[in-house]
């Protein structure tokens, strides 16, 4: 009873906000709530379930919405490790090298965002700028389907690798440097002290990233927004983008809930994945 | 190995000697290290003595490779090895930390180094399988480091030294994680294990009474200098200067100023009662220890440290003598034995 009342006050928060919300977004999207109904709530039982089912755009964007958050992690998981090990190496200027690293993640996404509009604009920005003074055709970042996404995970890279590599590199200071010089001692070289003993040890760093960063990503809203509004033609919105769409231009609130919740559940699954695989490489180990 | 009681192979194929000449290290103005000179030989167990922060660990990582020397040279059976890379030195250490992959079950963390030296698979199970079995560690192989006793955990950094083969042996302060009972009762342990083979081994503690228990020779290092190196019964019998005579003995000698300018060093166990002659002293106070009592008394030279075979109460007044043999002198502004 008393174990009750202790965690009481945590319950409250996580009922407050997770629970409710949740409870709330379930109840909306078994109603039709739009311009038809007068902005008013009308039950409709399954019926923004069934049209999310059948909805091609829907599936379009959790498509595009997992590509991004695979690649765009991959790539951060990869640059933010080397970086991670870079600057836990003792040199000169280390320091100031550090707080340098970790600027892109302090900028705001939308100041980044629209700065990368800038740069990648077309035939204006500086990279097509420089591009022609070589005397080369202008490039239409943005205006193209495949380069549209390509920059948008240039730019989600760009920002968020300090991120990946300022956790990793509290991971690598978790280490023991004892390890290492146990590990040579016996004969082992740097390159098999990385494999052997750092990414082994780091693994737990490495999942609270990966989890991080999936949920962060899935859920990209703002840097989309602003770098190609979702175009062109719908080839880098994203589920949030959609969500939103729905609800502030169309006004179909309830299906913008149904959208939502959509969204949540291939969150739930991709992070249960992760931590389904994190025990059994545990296990393993 | 063949069977699980030779210890022979837990030694290089040739007898090897360790020599460190006029070892020097700095760390910006202040010298960590600065002339020692020490020869091991094949099979003999030097210890590294003296209080925290007069470089002992730092001898051991110059000789690992794991820093470099600023000064002089280290040879292994005549090589220099000054500038070798330490994963080619063939040097084993246990780090006072044990230094066990805490990822990886006892088994893989002796088999680990076997794995990138590139041991082929049924040598390197039968290698843990025998040195388990000579540690009594054959029910922890797959047990992870964190599910261990500190003296399990110790034996399995002792294991994977041995695996290592080295040319030198090096052991840092293996036995300060362990409570006293267990020290002692793996002291004869170690020295069996390590001691008498072809490799040199250098072991590094701060207590004297380890020093003593383990080694052939000791040195004893203060402020970045060797003081002296010797058996630990010359040490005991004619240390080379106050420092030294300080370090070696417990409970501490006494020291007593001289008005002649020498320090008279008497050690509390050769302290005898006298009816005439010597000191009269007065009992400040006791520990009472079983096989003797450890006294305080007073004497016109200052308190003194003396260890009596009978039962004295605090306040009891009598004379203390000695023998001239026990008598240690040093010069009172160098510190050196006269």
């Amino acid at each position: 009873m008393s174990a009750l009342l202790l965690m009481a006050p945590a319950l409250l928060l996580l009922l407050a906000v997770f629970v409710w919300p949740l409870l709330d977004y379930a109840w909306l999207s078994l109603q039709a709530q739009s311009v038809f109904t007068g902005l008013q709530p009308e039950p409709v039982g399954l019926a923004n379930w069934q049209r999310l089912l059948a909805d091609g755009r829907f599936w379009q964007d959790a498509g595009q919405t997992l590509r991004f958050a695979v690649v765009s992690v991959g790539l951060e998981l990869v640059l933010g490790l080397g970086f991670a090990l870079l600057l836990h190496q003792r040199w000169r200027g280390r320091g100031v090298v550090r707080t340098l690293t970790l600027l892109p993640w302090a900028l705001p996404t939308t100041v980044m965002a629209l700065g990368w509009r800038w740069i990648f604009n077309d035939p204006n920005g500086p990279i097509n700028a420089l591009l022609q003074s070589l005397g080369l055709a202008s490039v239409p970042f943005l205006a193209s389907p495949q380069l549209a996404w390509q920059t948008t995970v240039l730019a989600d890279v760009w920002k968020t690798t300090p991120f990946v590599a300022l956790l990793l590199l509290a991971g690598l200071q978790m280490i023991p440097a004892d390890l290492y010089e146990a590990f040579a001692l016996e004969g082992g070289s740097p390159w098999q002290s990385l494999w052997r003993v750092t990414l082994p040890l780091l693994r737990p760093y490495i999942f609270i990233v990966l989890l991080f960063r999936l949920a962060q990503a899935l859920g990209v809203f703002d840097l989309v927004v602003v770098l190609t509004g979702g175009g062109p033609a719908s080839s880098t919105e994203s589920l949030a983008v959609y969500a939103y769409l729905n609800a502030m231009r169309f006004l179909d609130f309830g299906y913008s809930a149904t959208v939502m919740l959509g969204m949540f559940v291939l969150l739930l699954i991709s992070s249960a994945g992760l931590l389904l695989l994190q025990r059994r490489v545990q296990v393993r180990a | 190995m063949t069977t699980p009681t030779t210890i022979s192979t837990t030694t290089a194929a040739a007898p090897a000697s360790l020599r460190l000449e006029n070892l020097g290290r700095r760390i910006g103005d202040r010298a960590i290290l600065d002339g020692v000179n020490l020869a091991v030989a094949p099979g003999e167990c030097l210890a590294l003595l003296g209080p925290s922060g007069c470089g002992k660990s730092t001898v051991l990582r110059l000789i690992a490779g794991l820093d470099a020397p600023d000064a002089g040279r280290i040879l292994l059976d005549g090589d220099d090895i000054t500038e070798r890379p330490p994963a080619r030195r063939q040097v084993a250490m246990v780090f006072q930390s044990y230094a066990l992959y805490p990822h990886l079950s006892v088994a893989r963390n002796l088999s680990l180094g076997m794995e990138v030296r590139g041991v082929p698979r049924g040598e390197r199970d039968r290698e843990v399988a025998t040195v388990l079995q000579l540690l009594q560690l054959a029910e922890m192989g797959q047990r992870r480091p964190a599910e261990l006793s500190g003296g399990q955990r110790q034996r399995v950094a002792l294991a994977r030294a041995l695996l290592r083969r080295p040319r030198v042996f090096l052991l840092d302060e293996p036995m300060s994680n362990l409570d006293a009972q267990l020290r002692e009762e793996l002291r004869p342990q170690l020295r069996a294990i390590l001691c008498g083979g072809s490799a040199p081994v250098v072991y590094v503690t701060h207590d004297q009474q380890e020093a003593m228990g383990i080694a052939d020779r000791i040195a004893v290092l203060q402020d970045g200098r060797v003081q002296q190196c010797g058996t630990p019964q010359e040490l005991y019998q004619a240390p080379a200067n106050l420092i030294v005579a300080g370090f070696i003995g417990r409970p501490q000698i006494n020291l007593l100023p001289q008005p002649d300018g020498t320090v008279l060093g008497l050690r509390p166990e050769h302290l005898v009662a006298v009816t005439e002659g010597g000191l009269p002293v007065r009992v400040l106070s006791r520990e009472w220890h079983g096989a003797s009592q450890q006294l305080l008394v007073a004497s016109p030279q200052g308190e003194l440290r003396w260890t009596c075979a009978g039962n004295l109460s605090i306040g009891a007044e009598l004379r203390l003598g000695w023998a001239r043999e026990h008598e240690h002198r040093f010069v009172q502004t160098t510190g050196q034995r006269c």
